[in-house]
């Protein structure tokens, strides 16, 4: 199978349906999909974005990072604070990636924690900004202070986020 | 395509890019990782059969 073919077949099994039709950027991606990019475009400029579900040492989780990458010096910084104004946007894009890697993926748990405690706070806004629509397709828990995991519910404060699509 | 055909679409809007195959094995947040081998190492998974046990109590 040549690449464009195997582009084809990607594409063609993206054809599900995504509902969350929020503001969001369009966003690029490799083979396999699990690095992508996009711009945020805001007050401060446009940024670029990375995204990487990576494997962890647990089978089938993986851990979602994203951060700032700077075409000058070739480096991300998941610290930065871009506040370009767009976070809710910046969130729906991401939300929309999982959706597009849990497709190539199925059975993939997905694993997030935020840099710094604010940024955990933001994840766990952009999660339930999309609560009802993400729970449509999706399990999602959130570690507890005290070391376990439970089901996501709005308000609670949570140390790290776990989602996986429903089967 | 325009930001308002991309907002209403439904389906998941992909471009492949080539460039970003340099990226494909290289671990980019490497703290994140460990921060979450550490993580599930200690917790491991939720257990979702005891969770769906409580959800309908």
């Amino acid at each position: 199978m040549n690449q464009k073919q195997k582009l084809f077949l990607q594409h063609k099994f993206l054809q599900t349906e995504v509902k969350m039709n929020k503001p969001k950027y369009l966003y690029k991606s490799e083979e396999f999909l699990k690095v992508y990019e996009f711009v945020s475009e805001g007050l401060k400029g446009n940024v670029k974005k990375v995204v990487q579900f990576t494997e962890t040492g647990t089978q089938n989780v993986f851990n979602l990072a994203f951060g700032d990458f700077n075409d000058a010096t070739n480096l991300i910084d998941d610290l930065s604070i871009t506040n370009n104004g767009d976070s809710l946007k910046v969130l729906t894009t991401v939300a929309s990636i999982v959706y597009a890697f849990t497709e190539k993926y199925p059975d993939a748990w997905i694993f997030a924690t935020g840099s710094t405690n604010v940024r955990t706070r933001l994840y766990r806004m952009g999660i339930t900004n999309n609560l009802v629509e993400i729970k449509e397709d999706f399990e999602v828990y959130g570690l507890t202070e005290d070391g376990n995991w439970a089901e996501f519910i709005t308000g609670e404060d949570y140390e790290a986020f776990l989602i996986t699509k429903k089967r | 395509m325009t930001i308002e055909q991309l907002n209403s679409s439904k389906v998941p809007v992909i471009v492949f890019d080539k460039k970003l195959e340099q990226f494909r094995d290289k671990v980019l947040f490497p703290e994140k990782v460990a921060q979450a081998n550490e993580i599930l190492s200690k917790v491991g998974l939720p257990n979702t059969k005891t969770l769906s046990a409580d959800k309908q109590k």
